[in-house]
């Protein structure tokens, strides 16, 4: 449907050694909302900041529109960033930070007004033109920002954690804001994030990266519901991710049990990764399930409980809108369809375990991630 | 707890403004003197209008100030950029190269300029003024870059690195980036670096007395002399009307400060007021860099003849009190321009020649340094057809000891170097000779002159020497005899007598004739005493030219006009000492004409001594001998001093610089 | 962040010029320092005969430590007492203190000359209220006071600026904790000044130990001859730079080995730089 304009091959980046990205291969598409999504450090702002011109790669390519722009600087590229804390420029208006780049390019002063002005509508922030930028709240400095970048008419934008400083309101407002402007202006948006919702509810595509490495590309769909190794399955949602073994086509073994799934193409007794989301599990009478285990414990998380239920001492993560009393015993079922696959990769094994589980878990190490950089 | 800090806080502050009150005080008072106020006059002001001289001072530290603070912000700022980008340990070396002149003393950092300059421009290049202008600018290059430098690296660390991406992502080069937004953020940290260098150009002495030469003076170096000799009333003016600008200056930028800060909370624009401010420090340093240039196409391009005067500090009328200003008649008569500076002692004014320091045409050295000139080879032989006036010198001061074929010298005044007393509390039964100088009765009100030679005469007529001896036995026991009246007295100065003497601080001084008769007018009760029988050191100034004068004719008008009687009559009005032109006794003031302290008579001229000059080395353990018996030692037997010492000095020299070089790495210190 | 490197050549100038108008000018004090006066040959004589200033290095440094100590006794208070000022009245002492620092040195302390000697203001004044005169200028203590007046706001200004930084929650927490306010001040904003202190001191400390002209105009009597004097009296009138030049290395060490311990005292906090 539409062309290729942005094409990563081979992009390595080390600092001091130290192997930042490690073959990056990607491309990215006109009109595409594009998302980087992975933990701190996993190389997705390196990547941006390749993309805009902020760095040069140690090795490969960045090919914009058919042409190699390595060593194109920043200010020749048409392409515009919108910074992690906005850098809104502190001694110009709200005005005059979005005339910026329009003032650099020196375009007629008609013309800036009349295209400044537009963007204000755009971002909702008529009238405050004159403001201070200092005197903005978050969500209105986003939108300068914001703003900023797209005045230029930047064939692509690209914006490195823009929501991460907002709090949850104001932040889903925002996503669906972007939305919009992405769809009513068309512009490439390739978006860095950490927060699996928003990358999957906001792009077109999402690219979850890892150590420097691209784990999977793919529809949000796809990621979710066919996540290529651990590391995928668990970063982008909640997952149970047991040993288990591929006896054939659509027939799988754990817990010394077969059970019937939609996967195939496995090589026979192929020892693999098998996930199970949480909210796909079926909770029944202890007679009728395919395993039975015990409450260990339950959060009330709102719109359902989460539950840790212990079978011959693994631990899983269940999500349901019932309640189970703690210490009772209940049943599950599994249906072939909520069972996933996967190879076993370097991640086997290191997810999916419900063992230690804490219901603060999820709030540490969001915490981690807002010290990036 | 409180109330004691607001107590102290405020005696505090009146500690520290009672000096400067003091100073205005003096600058409506109609006398001299600073401890008495005779009656309120707004006549100092006026006087400091009137003087040319005094005003060129102060624009010369302006000048100095302006350029010096342009370029230390222009190389300071692209510095602090470089070095921000700089690895972090690359990083800490330059910062600690940037702390040595902020951690050491100021004296070692003029001390070590000087002698580089020295060194490198007459010693390597063979300058003929190695310490001029640009030397100078350098200087205070050198101690203005730390400051802005310190105050906008932090800036530049708390600026959020993004803006600049943010630009360059907007269309801006990195030129353009830098000029549009980091100039911006760290424009506070530029405004603050600047303004402290500014300051501390204008106000600086230490580092400027060291590097300043004779041609371009700025004024806290003259000041110094200044506070030497009497100090004329119109510099508390200036320091009254400085002070009011200053703070004038301060509250303006305060509440500049106070009003932008409001406005930044404000709703409202704020870059207006950032853009005259900007425009205002543009439009100074644009000024700063036009006078300046000005300022040097007028100094250097001018078709004026310059020429370079060098006397001793209070020895010529320059019309204070009435008298004739004969620099300026004599730039009227002949249209050559004088540039007119002065040295302390003839010490001094060696020093500074030997080392090329400084670039003269007339200089008025005393007898027995004329002779050590003339054996080193440092005066012109003047051509005596441009001099016609020397005809009026007297027959008896031709061809004299020092310049026995007279051909380098002409000489300028004459005089004796006696006792001055204050008849009000010495006892005439105690003016005796030479020993007065040593009398326990008056232990604390003794002022001793402070250079080697003359205060060597004074122990070598007491104890009957030859005075040019150059026996090192003879040598010691004066030593010794000067070190026996040291714990007797109260100061050892030079030109600082006029105020002690005349404020009646001390009784009993040894000094020059001429300078005794000034402090004489001042107050009565002075008497001055010449020990005729123990023998007084008989000394001629005479006027030579330098090796190297460019404007040697011009130099020789200049001595010629002084030869004039008519002129070097006035001259003695002013300065007292006795002429060597009888002629110019018509035009003299009775009272000096006549008077047996300005002309002694015959017979008592008879037993006065002149100086020669003794070897260098002499001179050197004179000089040595000196400081040791009046500074440094309390008891004169010091070859004692164990063995061991001067290593461990050596050792403390070493281990300080290796320290120096370990900590300053880590730290970064003083001054904000 | 990582794209500075490019820049860096911007230093260049800078360092250069620093290296050829600091680093080389000590070299050529060394130089100088180990060379003869007459012959200009290489010798340790003018460091060998420096004993003979000890009891000047002695007293330069007493009478600067002591200068030092007085500051901060007088200074802490008063810093202290600006911190705790309402925003527009810390500007305006803040800037009380400055203005003096930006007046000639020269002619304030020549005010205290006419102040302290004998026939001066406070003795005729002492003199008419029927005390007598006192000997108050050329004494020790003279010196001291000039040291202290002059450099008295280079301790105030850093201490000022450490003090207005303390958090007023540390404050309120130790109170919280139940210290009484002296416990408060002795435990917890002190130890905070500590760099303060540290750099006031050194402030005060560096130019008092080098002073010339406060010893020339306040001392000029006994027992008040400072380092700073020989240095000046080498260059000035005895034309032997060859001993200054020894001498200085001397106080340049001095000062050096001074700062440098008052900084490792301090533990290995950065000074401040306000």
């Amino acid at each position: 449907m539409s062309k290729e304009l942005i094409r990563l091959r081979d992009l390595t980046m080390e600092f001091d050694g130290e192997r930042i990205l490690d073959s990056i291969n990607l491309y990215i598409n006109d009109h595409e909302f594009l998302t980087l999504l992975g933990p701190s450090g996993c190389g997705k702002t390196t990547t941006l900041r390749i993309i805009g011109g902020f760095l040069t790669p140690t090795a490969g390519t960045v090919t914009f529109d058919g042409k190699c722009i390595n060593d194109v600087p920043p200010y020749d590229r048409q392409i515009n960033t919108v910074f992690q804390r906005y850098a809104l420029f502190p001694h110009l208006n709200v005005f005059d930070n979005i005339a910026f780049g329009l003032r650099v390019a020196k375009c007629p002063k008609e013309e800036i007004n009349e295209r400044v002005n537009r963007m204000l509508e755009i971002v909702s922030l008529k009238g405050y033109g004159h403001r201070n930028v200092a005197s903005l709240s978050g969500g209105q400095q986003q939108r300068v920002a914001i703003a900023r970048a797209l005045v230029n008419e930047p064939k692509v934008l690209l914006l490195d954690e823009p929501l991460a400083a907002l709090d949850l309101r104001l932040r889903k407002d925002m996503q669906n804001e972007l939305k919009r402007i992405q769809q009513a202006t068309g512009i490439t948006f390739v978006y860095v994030t950490h927060d699996q919702e928003e990358a999957l509810s906001m792009s077109d595509t999402v690219v979850v990266m890892d150590k420097g490495r691209i784990q999977q590309i793919g529809k949000p769909e796809d990621i979710y519901n066919e996540p290529k190794n651990a590391f995928v399955a668990d970063f982008i949602g909640e997952s149970n991710i047991l040993d288990g073994t591929m006896l054939a086509d659509y027939k799988v073994k754990f817990f010394g049990r077969t059970f019937e799934c939609v996967d195939k193409g496995f090589a026979p007794n192929e020892p693999v990764d098998v996930v199970i989301r949480p909210e796909d599990i079926d909770i029944v009478a202890p007679e009728q399930g395919h395993l039975v285990g015990t409450v260990t414990s339950i959060t009330f998380k709102g719109l359902n409980y989460d539950i840790i239920v212990e079978f011959k001492g693994f631990k899983w993560l269940i999500q349901t809108t019932d309640y189970c009393a703690e210490g009772s015993t209940i049943g599950i079922r599994l249906n072939p369809e909520d069972i996933h696959i996967m190879r076993k990769s370097e991640y086997s094994g290191m997810f999916g375990d419900y063992s230690s589980y804490s219901a603060e878990y999820d709030e540490l190490t969001e915490d981690a991630d807002e010290d990036e950089e | 707890m409180k109330r004691a800090n607001r107590i102290l806080t405020i005696l505090i502050f009146v500690f520290l403004y009672i000096p400067m009150a003091v100073l205005i005080v003096a600058s409506f008072n109609e006398g001299k003197d600073l401890t008495t106020f005779e009656g309120f006059t707004w006549n100092q002001y006026a006087e400091l209008f009137r003087d040319e001289t005094l005003l060129g001072l102060l624009g010369n530290s302006v000048l100095i100030a302006l350029l010096s603070t342009g370029i230390s912000v222009a190389l300071g700022t692209m510095a602090a950029v470089g070095i921000h980008s700089l690895k972090p340990k690359m990083r800490s070396v330059v910062m600690s190269l940037t702390n040595i002149p902020m951690t050491n003393p100021d004296i070692v950092t003029g001390v070590s300029l000087s002698l580089l300059f020295v060194f490198v421009g007459s010693g390597l290049l063979g300058q003929r003024e190695s310490l001029n202008f640009w030397t100078l600018l350098i200087a205070h290059v050198t101690f203005g870059l730390p400051y802005v430098i310190l105050n906008v690296m932090p800036k530049l660390q708390q600026m959020d690195s993004s803006l600049t991406d943010a630009a360059m992502d907007l269309g801006c080069t990195p030129m353009q980036a830098f000029f549009k937004v980091t100039l911006h953020e760290i424009m506070p940290g530029i405004l603050a670096g600047g303004i402290m260098a500014f300051t501390m150009s204008l106000d600086d002495f230490v580092i400027s007395y060291f590097v300043t030469g004779s041609g371009f003076v700025t004024l806290p170096v003259e000041i110094y002399t200044y506070t030497k000799k009497p100090i004329p009333p119109k510099v508390y003016a200036m320091f009254t009307l400085l002070f009011l600008l200053i703070a004038v200056l301060m509250v303006g930028m305060n509440l500049m400060q106070l009003r932008a800060e409001k406005k930044k909370l404000d709703t409202r624009p704020v870059s207006k007021g950032w853009q005259i401010a900007r425009r205002c420090i543009a439009g100074a340093l644009v000024i700063a860099l036009v006078v300046g240039c000005g300022f040097l196409l007028i100094t250097n391009k001018n078709d004026q003849v310059v020429i370079n005067v060098y006397n001793w500090g209070m020895n010529i009328a320059d019309g204070t009190d009435e008298t004739l200003d004969i620099i300026a008649a004599f730039e009227e008569q002949t249209g050559i321009k004088v540039n007119y500076s002065t040295y302390e002692s003839n010490e001094v004014l060696y020093s500074k020649l030997k080392n090329g320091g400084i670039s003269v045409d007339v200089i008025i050295p005393s007898d027995y340094m004329i002779d050590r000139m003339i054996a080193e080879d440092m005066l012109e032989e003047l051509n005596f057809d441009n001099i016609p006036n020397f005809s009026y010198v007297d027959e008896q001061f031709h061809n004299p000891a020092y310049d026995p074929e007279n051909k380098y010298s002409v000489p300028y005044t004459w005089g004796t170097l006696g006792i001055l007393y204050n008849t009000k509390y010495v006892d005439e039964a105690d003016v005796t000779g030479w020993e007065l100088m040593w009398n326990e009765k008056y232990a604390g009100k003794i002022l001793m002159i402070d250079n080697s030679r003359d205060a060597f005469g004074i122990a070598q007529y007491l104890l009957g020497y030859d005075v040019n001896t150059m026996d090192k036995s003879e040598l010691q026991a004066c030593a010794d005899k000067l070190a026996e009246q040291r714990p007797l007295v109260q100061q050892y100065v030079m030109d600082q007598i006029y105020s002690t003497m005349e404020n009646e601080e001390a009784y009993i001084a040894a000094y020059y004739a001429g300078d005794c008769m000034l402090m004489m007018e001042e107050n009565e009760d002075l008497a001055f005493y010449l020990p005729e029988h123990q023998g007084f050191n008989l000394f001629t100034d005479a006027m030579c030219i330098p090796k190297g004068s460019q404007e040697k004719a011009a130099a020789e008008a200049f001595i010629n006009f002084l030869c004039d009687p008519e002129i070097s009559g006035a001259n003695m009005d002013y300065i007292c000492y006795a002429s060597p032109i009888s002629a110019a006794k018509e035009h003299m003031e009775d009272y000096l004409a006549e008077s047996e302290i300005v002309y002694p008579d015959p017979e008592v001229q008879e037993k006065g001594s002149a100086y020669a000059y003794l070897s260098e080395e002499t001179t050197r353990l004179v000089e040595s001998l000196y400081q040791r018996a009046t500074k440094t030692t309390e008891n004169a037997d010091s070859d004692d001093a164990p063995k061991t010492v001067p290593y461990i000095i050596i050792g403390v020299v070493f281990v300080g610089i290796a320290g120096a070089l370990l900590l300053t790495g880590k730290k970064r210190k003083r001054k904000y | 962040m990582k794209t500075r490197n490019k820049s860096a050549f911007l230093s260049l100038p800078y360092i250069i010029f620093m290296v050829v108008f600091t680093l080389i000018p000590l070299g050529v004090v060394a130089y100088y320092a180990l060379t003869d006066p007459s012959t200009g040959e290489f010798t340790l004589d003018n460091l060998m005969n420096l004993s003979e200033f000890l009891p000047v290095l002695g007293r330069s440094v007493l009478y600067s430590l002591i200068s030092a100590v007085i500051c901060l006794v007088l200074g802490y208070p008063v810093a202290y007492y600006i911190a705790h000022r309402g925003q527009v009245a810390q500007k305006i002492l803040y800037m009380l203190i400055m203005l003096p620092m930006c007046m000639s040195f020269l002619l304030r302390t020549l005010a205290w000359v006419g102040l302290l000697q004998d026939t001066g203001i406070i003795n005729n004044f002492l003199d008419w209220i029927g005390i007598g005169r006192l000997q108050l200028i050329r004494t020790p203590g003279a010196v001291v006071l000039g040291m202290v007046y002059n450099y008295l706001p280079y301790m105030i200004l850093p201490l000022y600026s450490i003090i207005v930084k303390i958090d007023n929650r540390l404050i309120e927490a130790a109170e919280d904790l139940g210290c009484t306010p002296a416990q408060t001040f002795l435990r917890v904003v002190l130890p905070l000044s500590v760099p303060g202190i540290l750099s006031g001191m050194t402030m005060v400390f560096v130019p008092a130990v080098s002073t010339f002209y406060i010893s020339q105009k306040l001392g000029g009597g006994q027992d008040t001859v400072m380092i700073g004097d020989l240095i000046e009296r080498q260059f000035k009138q005895a034309d032997n730079p060859n001993l200054g030049a020894a001498l200085s290395l001397v106080l340049m060490a001095l000062v050096f080995l001074c700062t440098g311990l008052m900084n490792r005292f301090g533990g290995d906090e950065e000074g401040v730089v306000v």
